[in-house]
């Protein structure tokens, strides 16, 4: 009761911050220099949507890693749930990336190094998914679909930090640049930041219901089986 | 385990032959369709870099995922998996695609040069990228092979596996060959080249720890 008391309170609280972000994204922060209109205003979802992505990807290998070491199903379910989640991110990020492709050049679809990294990421997860309904034998579908999530997961630093510098990109220095400096106006920063703990707050909250929803199919199938 | 590979290929040559005309025959088709004048010369480095590239990855596609496929098929896998350690299983099937894919390189680049009028300012650099980058191709192939090979409908998985692992090492291919074309100097294709050179290494450093687990599960 009390847990449940808690978890009401931590979404009520979430739904608070969320609304204050924004806000904050439309009224808080100052226009930016050097972009068209207000077109700059979509970084405060766009960069926490790739952020969580990756995130998700991040819990997918741990709990890939700890399926391999403990073989609890319920530890492939958490992978799986991270993935589901991290893809649903990433092509919200591809989304609004287009969005302002298309104030800011013109075109949806540049062909922009960061364009293709995201897409060839979706890809490679939606691979990992491919894998997983290729194999019926659960503890084997675990196995194999947690190797492929470590195989993936390694090519992800070169998807995301050295394809897009080999090639000439479009794409507005990303926040913390090569220079290692934050240029960006303070009060944008606050906002970005909160944007980043909240879209953290709903991907938590999400991954939870996914990994619940998950434990409640184990238990009744473990029911069904000793009937 | 590799000397193991080499005979058993040599008695059905099948990953050879898959390899070697498929690759030969997109050749064939490219020079045919496109040929070395159909391409401006300011987009020759890059479009000749791009094909040379999907011939020879492609090519590789349809041959390295065999070394699995294929003792699941004969049934041989189990007999292998008491005979030999995992990491010999997987150090043979390694050389032996790498070994694969450097003899696809060594016949299809010369004829590709010639066929498609390809000049190459920086050959030592082009050398060690084509090296580089097909152990890398081959690590990524021989883990993917090893994962399908224990999976439903292993043909069609391998690629849907494999192509979007392998797209970040190809753009990166491309981008060093299109260097060498262009500069002998080892300081242009030097990104490229360190990018395929790390990417080899993790994917060989992960395999090395997934590798027994694939081949136990």
């Amino acid at each position: 009761m009390i847990e449940k008391t808690t978890w009401s309170i931590w979404h009520w609280l979430l739904g608070a911050w969320m609304l204050v972000v924004v806000y904050g994204a439309f009224f808080y922060a100052p226009t930016a220099q050097g972009f068209v209109g207000e077109s700059a205003r979509i970084v405060f979802f766009h960069v926490p949507q790739a952020w969580v992505a990756v995130l998700a990807f991040c819990v997918n290998l741990w709990a890939s890693l700890r399926y391999l070491a403990r073989r609890d199903p319920l530890d492939d379910a958490r992978a799986a749930a991270a993935a589901r989640l991290g893809l649903v991110f990433c092509v919200l990020a591809t989304l609004t990336g287009s969005l302002f492709a298309k104030v800011m050049w013109g075109e949806f679809w540049n062909w922009d190094p960061r364009q293709i990294s995201i897409v060839i990421l979706l890809l490679v997860y939606a691979a990992y998914f491919a894998l997983r309904e290729a194999v019926a034998d659960e503890e084997r579908r675990g196995g194999l679909a947690a190797a492929y999530a470590a195989l993936a997961f390694v090519t992800m630093p070169f998807l995301v930090f050295v394809v897009p510098r080999i090639y000439f990109s479009l794409h507005p220095d990303t926040l913390i640049n090569v220079r290692g400096e934050i240029d960006m106006d303070g009060r944008m920063l606050q906002v970005l930041l909160a944007a980043l703990v909240g879209f953290t707050g709903v991907f938590i909250w999400l991954y939870t219901l996914e990994v619940r929803v998950a434990r409640v199919l184990m238990a009744r199938r473990r029911r069904e089986e000793n009937v | 385990m590799f000397a193991k590979e080499v005979r058993s290929e040599l008695r059905a040559r099948v990953a050879v032959n898959a390899i070697g005309l498929f690759g030969l025959t997109t050749l064939v088709a490219v020079a045919y369709q496109i040929g070395p004048y159909q391409i401006h010369e300011q987009d020759r480095p890059h479009l000749l870099a791009a094909l040379l590239w999907i011939i020879l990855f492609f090519a590789a596609l349809s041959g390295l995922q065999r070394v699995f496929v294929k003792e699941e098929d004969a049934h041989t896998a189990k007999t292998l998996r008491l005979a030999a350690s995992p990491l010999a299983v997987w150090g043979g099937k390694l050389a032996f695609n790498v070994a694969l894919l450097a003899a696809l390189e060594t016949f299809l680049v010369p004829l590709y040069c010639i066929l498609m009028r390809m000049m190459v300012q920086g050959i030592l650099p082009l050398i060690a990228l084509l090296a580089v980058g097909c152990l890398a191709m081959a690590a990524t192939a021989t883990m993917v092979a090893a994962i399908i090979a224990r999976a439903a409908g292993s043909g069609t998985l391998f690629a849907i596996l494999a192509v979007p692992l392998m797209l970040p090492l190809l753009v990166m291919l491309i981008q060093g060959t299109r260097m060498a074309m262009t500069s002998p100097a080892w300081g242009d294709i030097l990104p490229a080249l360190q990018g395929v050179g790390a990417l080899a290494g993790v994917t060989v450093v992960t395999s090395i720890y997934l590798f027994p687990v694939v081949w136990h599960d």
